[in-house]
Formats: structure tokens, C-alpha cells, sequence
């Protein structure tokens, strides 16, 4: 048994695959049609396929419920990993990328948390070195 | 951009208003609650929902309207009325562009199957039932194309 998928709820995949592949820089690993407009949309992180992250449609209203309930509290829906968190605030927030927390120190790790534009907050991390 | 946490409260805010179609407030009006040029609150929602005000409110009532025609016996004017359009044909042109088909169209498809609303409902699980095995494939099997052929074989 091992992880290998993990799915996040998006308010639009259209919307989602563009932010997720050309702003964070995930790479598009599957696309297939899923039943009316929805299509089967996972992104990996470049040159791995370790972990799939599958950008699900919200239509379900209890997912969309789920999703804004956690982004008007300011709590991220999940947290990418990232080597250098300076590196990458300095890079999303020029490409347009809003923040709600810049680089904070947190203990050992510091975490950073950005909007995906498709109703999540997302947080960074740069583990301790 | 840095979004401090009580400007995204009241974008939070703005956004639900805009949602809300009885609640027809001006741009400019949601700005000037939110504390902010209107030039700064068009660019900063935009960053934090990925759709301008204008363009969630036309969604929000393009989606009311749906929900209206496919449980409502009102009229296609009335509906349009409704969802806060005063000319039929913006609406009916709107709603035709936006989801494919015109407003009586609609009506007619889902009203006869009013489950069908709650199938878009599944899970990315119940998806994977249903993909092609290409879905399966990693990226060792990619950089070897005749893997895949073998294992469908």
C-alpha cells in the first residue's frame, strides 16, 4: 500500500490546470474526460510521478461548502513542499500570486500561504535544512 | 501581493454580495465598503478568486437562473427578471454563451430529469473506476512505449 494520489477541490479546471502548471510550474500528467464537463486533471511535480494531485471539480455542494469554509477561516487546504521559500514568494508574487501570510518563521520550518485562484489557500513550506 | 488579513475578510464579504443576487450593489459601492480604490479591489479580488466582481456576479446569476428554470414553473422572463437582468435578450444571449444552450432549451433538458443536477456529485474514486488504462500508466512505462501495449496485450 502506498500514497499515491491525493485529490483538492476547484471552483474551475480550465482555470486550475493554467494556475497549476504555468504560475506554480506542476506539470499536466493526466487528462481524460470524466462524465459531462468534468475531466479526470492530475499534475505532478516536475520530472516526478511520486504523488498525483487530482484537481477535482467542486460541483458537489458540500464540497463547495467544505472549500469556502476552510478559505474564509484562512486555513490551507494542503501544503507544498519547496526548497527555497524566499526564492518562491519573491517568483509567485511577481507573477501576480496572492498571499495571505508572507514567509513566517515557525519553529523549525517556515511556511508562507497563497490563493490557488479556484477557492483554496494553499501553503508553502521549507523544511528545516 | 501581500493581502493583510482584514482586507481579506472584506473581500471574503465582498465576494458572498456579489453572490447574492437580490443584492444588486455597484462595483464601486463593494469597493468603497471594502476600503479600497476600485482600480485595488477589482485587481485584488482577482488575484484571491481568480474572476473579476463582475464576472461572479454574471456567473452567480447565470447559475441562479439554471437552478430556476430547471425546478421553477416561472416564466423565462420572469426568471430572467429575477436574476437581476432587465433585457430578455442580454439574458437569453448570456445564458446561451455561457452554458451552451438558450434559457427554454435548458428548461426543457433538465426539467425532465431533475436527478441529473445532483450527478455531477462523484468523487475523483468513483472516477477512477471509469478511466482508460493509459490513466494507470507511470512515467517509466512513458519513456518505454512498448510497455503499455504489452500490458493492454
Amino acid at each position: 500500500m502506498r500514497i499515491k494520489l491525493y485529490s483538492i477541490f476547484v471552483e474551475d479546471q480550465a482555470r486550475a490546470i493554467d494556475f497549476y502548471t504555468r504560475v506554480l510550474g506542476f506539470e499536466k500528467k493526466q487528462d481524460f474526460p470524466a462524465g459531462g464537463t468534468y475531466r479526470w486533471l492530475t499534475v505532478v511535480a516536475k520530472g516526478r510521478d511520486d504523488l498525483e494531485l487530482s484537481l477535482e471539480p467542486n460541483a458537489n455542494p458540500a464540497a463547495k461548502t467544505y472549500q469556502k469554509a476552510l478559505f474564509d477561516q484562512g486555513i490551507p487546504c494542503t501544503a507544498f513542499e519547496v526548497d527555497n521559500l524566499e526564492a518562491e514568494y519573491a517568483r509567485l508574487k511577481a507573477a501576480g500570486v496572492a498571499f495571505t501570510q508572507p514567509p513566517t518563521q515557525q519553529g523549525p520550518v517556515s511556511t508562507a500561504v497563497f490563493s490557488d485562484t479556484c477557492g483554496n489557500l494553499i501553503q508553502l513550506y521549507q523544511p528545516p535544512r | 501581493m501581500l493581502i493583510q488579513r482584514a482586507t481579506f475578510r472584506r473581500l471574503c464579504r465582498a465576494r458572498d454580495l456579489l453572490t447574492e443576487v437580490t443584492e444588486p450593489l455597484s462595483i464601486a459601492e463593494l469597493a468603497r465598503r471594502a476600503g479600497m480604490s476600485q482600480f485595488h479591489f477589482i485587481r485584488q479580488f482577482e488575484a484571491l478568486f481568480g474572476t473579476t466582481p463582475h464576472q461572479l456576479r454574471m456567473k452567480a446569476r447565470i447559475d441562479h437562473a439554471k437552478r430556476m428554470l430547471s425546478s421553477d414553473q416561472a416564466s423565462v422572463t420572469t426568471v430572467c427578471m429575477d436574476v437581476g437582468f432587465a433585457s430578455l435578450g442580454s439574458f437569453s444571449s448570456l445564458f446561451a454563451r455561457r452554458v451552451g444552450m438558450s434559457p427554454s432549451e435548458y428548461r426543457r433538458v433538465h426539467v425532465q430529469v431533475p436527478d441529473q443536477l445532483l450527478a455531477p456529485a462523484h468523487s475523483c474514486f468513483g472516477v477512477l473506476a471509469q478511466l482508460p488504462l493509459e490513466a494507470f500508466r507511470n512515467f517509466g512505462e512513458a519513456t518505454h512505449p512498448g510497455a503499455l501495449q504489452d500490458s493492454v496485450r
